[in-house]
């Protein structure tokens, strides 16, 4: 007999939930922010600019973000048609965001407190997040030259009891902080603005962050930027995207984790004393069938190299190898513990 | 290839391509439900029974070998399995499928019918499991099946048709039916083709392999 059937309680099923840095490189903190010409210059530089690591005409550059402007009236970008008002790729990232994290066309985007039609979105390419980001991970610093005004943004898991869920999982508001911590020069204890509400939303379940404009063109000492963002219909130039990206390179540093759920096969191989101790190996028999080792007639010794899995249909599955011999006789019981990740 | 760190007892798990397989088919066939131990690597003629230190130590040479990471091919490992046999056990589990070597002309046919030698006490005996017999190029033969066995898995096999690729095919029976091909232009300038045939008894574990050839004719 060579296979021996797994008992109910020797597979086992477990999850467990892997935090990992977003970045390529396992880089936790970003701190070098490039975009590419030839992306910003093609049609989709109207809705998105890709963020890499390194110059994007390097071999190991990576998309590692994408950022865009979105504006529920179509303010801030080029309409695409000038004949009809209000239709422009702004107001196709508003629509697109508002189907996917309000799941109604006719809600509005509420920041904390605070209505607010326009925002800009920050996209984590789906490959550095694998399956959502971790909520109290963030730090990410804005940086507006002209009034030389600065913030970190971080999101308010740490303080809130119970979590807020939408159309795209769960909700988190953007607050005044880092890393999940209220700033000690908040304007308010919940690190809200003042006037404007939140300054946007985190959506660790989507990859996806939302900053509130309004909060952006508030005032310093109500805890904005006076931004300014560029809200003129169909301007002689979109620049809203561009001037993003300018507060987000001049001190960059866009700290994030990943947490992934990996599911794991545990699976005890037990082999009973009496068991295994004997093999199909060439080596150990004489052409005849005989044992080589006559010593081996009454104190028969195998030595165990590979586990293999198999199906009802004898299908090998997977296979696990030891990283040395495993001696079993009759006097010893082998219990090997295999975890399968997939 | 790598080799493991051997400097404590780990373990390597990969699924094979067949696993992945069944895995991405997605319609309950990838269900682990036994196992199977091998000793692949291990070669017994490095057990010392005359070891000047004591039977403790006849199996030093093998015990401290580094072993090779695992392989995703599901044909090159678990090779050599293990089984539980009554202690005392002089004579293990050997195949006999009736030749050392198979020769066949092209479009002849030959019929395999493996028996287990010096299994559960018997001198000579068929496996109520049957045997598995694989192929390495299914290309040389025009056909190739497996017959006495009738269970799904079996039936499945038999059935299965791969055309004009160098790769092995298998079939599970109690007997092996196996027919050359006639298609004169695999030979190319040669006179015979050479592939092998694997037979593993499905409950001995015990395996044979031998060479197949088929010379030309036409």
């Amino acid at each position: 007999m060579s296979y021996k059937r797994f008992d109910a309680e020797d597979i086992v099923i477990s999850a467990e939930s892997v935090t990992a840095p977003v970045w390529t490189g396992d880089i936790v903190t970003l701190d070098t922010f490039y975009t590419s010409s030839t992306q910003i210059g093609g049609v989709s530089g109207d809705y998105y600019y890709n963020i890499y690591q390194t110059g994007s005409d390097l071999a190991n550059a990576r998309v590692q973000y994408a950022i865009g402007y979105a504006d529920k009236k179509g303010s801030g970008s080029l309409l695409f048609n000038d004949a009809i008002p209000g239709k422009s790729p702004s107001s196709v990232l508003y629509g697109q965001y508002r189907n996917l994290v309000l799941g109604d066309e006719e809600a509005n985007f509420t920041f904390g407190t605070q209505t607010s039609e326009y925002f800009y979105v920050i996209s984590v390419d789906r490959a550095r997040y694998r399956e959502k980001l971790l909520p109290g991970s963030l730090d990410l610093v804005l940086n507006v030259s002209g009034s030389q005004a600065s913030i970190r943004l971080t999101d308010n898991s740490n303080l809130v009891t119970t979590t807020t869920f939408s159309d795209s999982g769960r909700v988190f508001e953007l607050i005044s902080g880092s890393t999940g911590t209220v700033s000690s020069g908040a304007k308010n204890s919940d690190g809200f603005t003042n006037g404007s509400g939140s300054y946007g939303k985190f959506l660790p379940d989507i990859g996806v962050i939302l900053i509130n404009g309004a909060a952006l063109d508030g005032n310093i000492e109500d805890g904005g930027l006076e931004f300014g963002v560029n809200r003129t219909s169909n301007p002689a130039e979109a620049s809203n995207t561009r001037r993003f990206y300018d507060i987000l390179n001049r001190e960059p540093k866009f700290r994030l984790q990943s947490e992934e759920t990996i599911s794991s096969n545990f699976i005890f191989v037990r082999a009973r004393n009496a068991e295994f101790n004997y093999s199909t190996n060439p080596s150990l028999i004489t052409g005849s069938g005989e044992l080589r080792h006559n010593v081996m007639i009454n104190s028969p010794q195998s030595f165990i190299t590979t586990v293999g899995l198999y199906n009802d249909n004898n299908d090998l599955l997977a296979v696990a190898k030891l990283s040395r011999p495993l001696l079993k006789d009759f006097t010893k019981e082998a219990l090997v513990r295999i975890k399968l990740d997939y | 290839m790598g080799y493991l760190n051997n400097s404590i007892i780990t373990v390597d798990a990969i699924l094979t391509k067949k696993g992945r397989e069944l895995l991405a088919r997605g319609d309950g066939s990838f269900k682990i439900t036994q196992f199977a131990l091998s000793d692949d690597e291990i070669d017994y003629t490095l057990y010392n029974p005359v070891h000047p230190s004591g039977s403790a130590l006849y199996g030093e040479a093998l015990e401290n070998m580094p072993l090779l990471e695992a392989f995703p091919d599901e044909t090159q490992i678990m090779k050599y399995k293990l089984t539980t046999l009554p202690r005392g056990t002089s004579k293990l589990p050997v195949l006999d499928i009736g030749f050392a070597s198979i020769t066949l002309k092209q479009g002849a046919s030959l019929a395999i019918t493996p028996q287990t030698l010096n299994y559960q006490g018997a001198t000579s005996t068929f496996e109520a499991g049957g045997y598995t017999a694989v192929i390495a190029d299914s290309r040389v033969l025009n056909s190739y099946t497996g017959v006495g066995i009738n269970t799904e898995e079996a039936e499945k096999l038999n059935s299965t048709t791969t055309l004009g690729t160098n790769v092995s095919k298998t079939v599970i029976g109690t007997s092996v039916n196996l027919t050359a091909t006639t298609v004169n232009t695999l030979f190319g300038d040669r006179t015979r083709l050479q592939t092998t045939i694997t037979v593993v008894g499905r409950d001995s574990g015990a395996r044979i392999t031998v060479p197949v050839t088929i010379t030309k004719t036409n």
